[in-house]
């Protein structure tokens, strides 16, 4: 694992590209793990994968078989599993746009190395938030007949004063623009897969995706505008998809829901999860794909600082929710969160998720662990846990404990639940792998540009110097 | 199309590819060969570089425009269809409230905004390019494989009364590696 190079000055930044390159070896070597036969790790990882998907067939047959009364959910927690999932998937979503966007606004150069990995993350964690909400309707053939506006027989429309219908149009837009932009990033490295292929039937099929681009000026000219508004029109984007997903839960009147810090504190537990995850699948990709010299340290130590950073906003949002159900006075928001959650039937819950989200990524505090693997991959999984027990905690202990006694009611989910999410993470897996199987997993043309760009910089700099 | 098409025949596209070392060599390449009087020109590169926009001499990027015509018209079209179906088609009285509540239609709006914006940005670029293509005469060349690897190429569309040995010459005299004369194949 990376020794640390002991010949460094230690105030000198770590680099974003390691070793000696020409556009021809950066090509072939991030084009390497596509053109390689898989390998025998990747045959275990797809077969877990696969038999996690298997579940996730399985769950779904049997709810759109008996309908979602197999759910554990019923009033009055009419809300759970579904939309814990949901709000997580989507949440790790969020990171893949905040790179990919964001940081190119922001010019932030080592976002390059790892943007492609993480947009594909983001379509594929939208996918399987996705399938929640439509299975949730109980029946997802007739789920277009209230979800879409469209002109029927019925004559009535979906209510538009309802955040669930704007969910609707943020949810599908979000995976829309986020799947043209992943496209039009990759095609010029579909032409370089395509020009680089040895069989012909290889040439023939990333030919095919790769559209005939052939690199013309006058193309880069459009294109280069292209890729930039997308990535401007992202960037508010994810911001509101996260924002109207936690109107879902603040719009209403239930205590423990009803809190005005809502959208950004679901916003950076967005960043927060899915930068998590981001790290849990590249640190084992980096390693044995070959990726150590454009992934590199540097690229972990950042995200490690990325996560330091929306985890404490993510602190910042549970204390102000704390303080603003103390200070308003109101009863049944004090009960909710001092005693239901601290001391009720979920508490375990409670106090992992302020374990992993407040306390793990203060470790972050020190560079050794920023830039050690194996504490970065365990921060990571439990920060995914922790983002998981947080949605659990926001959904279900604010459900089962409301205003009145009477209509409390414990909650716990049945097996058809648990093999939902299981299998959500298998058919996570499963697209996952195949991406990184058939299609590079860093944005080759970038990485070339990058590389000039670095030559240009340092070329500056001694001439500076002299 | 080649000004020399007629309706009896295929007239074959001739393109000089010419090859350059570095993007720098293509850049300094590309203007000297338009300012020598060159007409259709075009570079092919693994990745953009700056500055060819100019070396090219191309105007301005139409991308923007498209894209804020799409997200005009996708706010538009948005609003215009919360207020369709609340106000006029089927309107309902809940307690009082108003028909047309604009905080409320704000969310829509911006959404379908963005839609329309992004959908625009990618069809209007694959419409510009002319994309997708699955050929085009630089294909012909063994050479072309490197367009999307490693290579710099600056291409040079000649008129039908063009002549190849006076456009090698004058690519090799701005610093090109090498030349060669691709032909379109009449399929």
């Amino acid at each position: 694992m990376a020794a640390p190079n002991l010949s460094r000055d230690p105030l000198e930044p770590l680099p974003l590209l390691e070793g000696n390159h020409t556009d021809k070896t950066i090509n072939d070597s991030l084009l390497d793990h596509v053109w390689r036969g898989a390998g025998k790790g990747w045959w275990a990882l797809f077969g877990c994968a696969l038999s996690m998907l298997g579940l996730l067939v399985i769950a779904i047959s049997w709810t759109l078989y008996k309908g979602i009364g197999v759910w554990g959910n019923n009033i009055p927690v009419g809300w759970a599993f579904g939309i814990i999932n949901f709000v997580w998937w989507i949440g790790i979503g969020h990171a893949g746009t905040l790179i990919s966007a964001i940081l190119l606004l922001f010019q932030q150069k080592w976002r390059t190395s790892i943007n492609r990995f993480a947009e594909a993350m983001t379509l594929f964690a939208v996918i399987c938030a996705l399938l929640f909400p439509l299975l949730h309707t109980g029946r997802p053939w007739f789920a277009a007949y209230w979800l879409m506006p469209y002109p029927s027989v019925q004559r009535i429309w979906p209510q538009f004063k309802s955040p669930l219908t704007w969910d609707v149009f943020a949810v599908s837009t979000y995976f829309t623009i986020s799947l043209l932009f992943w496209f039009l990033g990759l095609v010029p490295d579909l032409a370089a897969l395509r020009d680089s292929s040895k069989s012909k039937t290889k040439r023939m099929i990333y030919g095919l995706f790769a559209m005939g681009w052939r690199g013309s000026g006058r193309h880069w000219a459009e294109y280069k505008w292209a890729y930039l508004l997308l990535a401007g029109l992202s960037t508010p984007l994810v911001l509101s998809v996260h924002t109207i997903v936690s109107f879902d839960f603040a719009v209403s009147v239930l205590p423990g829901w009803h809190t005005t810090i809502f959208p950004p504190y679901f916003v950076a537990g967005a960043v927060f999860s899915g930068f998590a995850m981001v790290l849990t699948w590249m640190l084992p990709a980096r390693q044995f794909l070959g990726l150590k010299h454009v992934i590199t340290l540097k690229h972990l130590e950042n995200m490690a600082k990325i996560l330091l950073v929306t985890g404490m906003m993510v602190t910042y949002g549970y204390v102000m929710e704390h303080f603003v159900a103390w200070y308003s006075g109101n009863p049944y928001e004090y009960s909710e969160f001092f005693r239901v959650r601290q001391h009720g039937p979920m508490a375990p819950i409670y106090w992992l998720m302020m374990f992993c989200n407040c306390l793990v990524p203060q470790i972050f505090w020190s560079k050794r662990a920023r830039t050690n693997i194996l504490v970065l991959w365990f921060a990571s999984i439990l920060i995914n846990v922790g983002m998981w027990c947080e949605r659990f905690t926001i959904v279900i202990t604010s459900l089962h404990r409301d205003f009145i006694p009477s209509s409390w009611k414990a909650y716990s989910p049945t097996w058809v639940d648990v093999c939902l999410f299981i299998g959500t993470i298998g058919l996570f897996s499963t697209l996952f792998l195949l991406f990184l199987k058939f299609v590079p997993a860093v944005a080759v043309t970038e990485i070339k540009e990058l590389r000039h760009e670095l030559d240009h910089a340092k070329a500056a700099e001694a001439g500076e110097a002299h | 199309m080649s000004a020399g098409h007629e309706d009896s025949g295929f007239v074959a596209r001739r393109f000089v590819l010419a090859e350059f070392a570095t993007p720098e060599a293509l850049l300094v390449g590309t203007r000297k060969v338009r300012e020598s009087g060159y007409k259709s020109l075009d570079t092919h590169t693994p990745m953009p570089i700056h500055g060819l926009e100019e070396a090219l001499g191309l105007g301005r990027a139409k991308i923007p425009t498209i894209v804020l015509c799409g997200a005009i018209a996708g706010a538009f079209i948005a609003y215009a269809m919360i207020y369709f179906c609340n106000v006029i088609d089927f309107p309902i009285n809940i307690g009082n409230r108003p028909l047309h509540g604009p905080p409320a239609n704000i969310p829509i709006t911006f959404e379908l905004a963005v839609l329309l914006a992004g959908t625009s940005s990618f069809f209007g670029f694959f419409t510009l390019a002319g994309l997708p293509k699955p050929y085009h005469p630089v294909f012909e060349s063994e050479d072309f494989a490197r367009a999307a690897v490693d290579a710099y190429f600056l291409s040079i569309e000649l008129p039908p009364e063009g002549d190849p040995q006076k456009a090698f010459a004058d690519v090799q005299a701005v610093g090109a590696l090498s030349a060669e004369l691709v032909t379109e194949s009449e399929r």
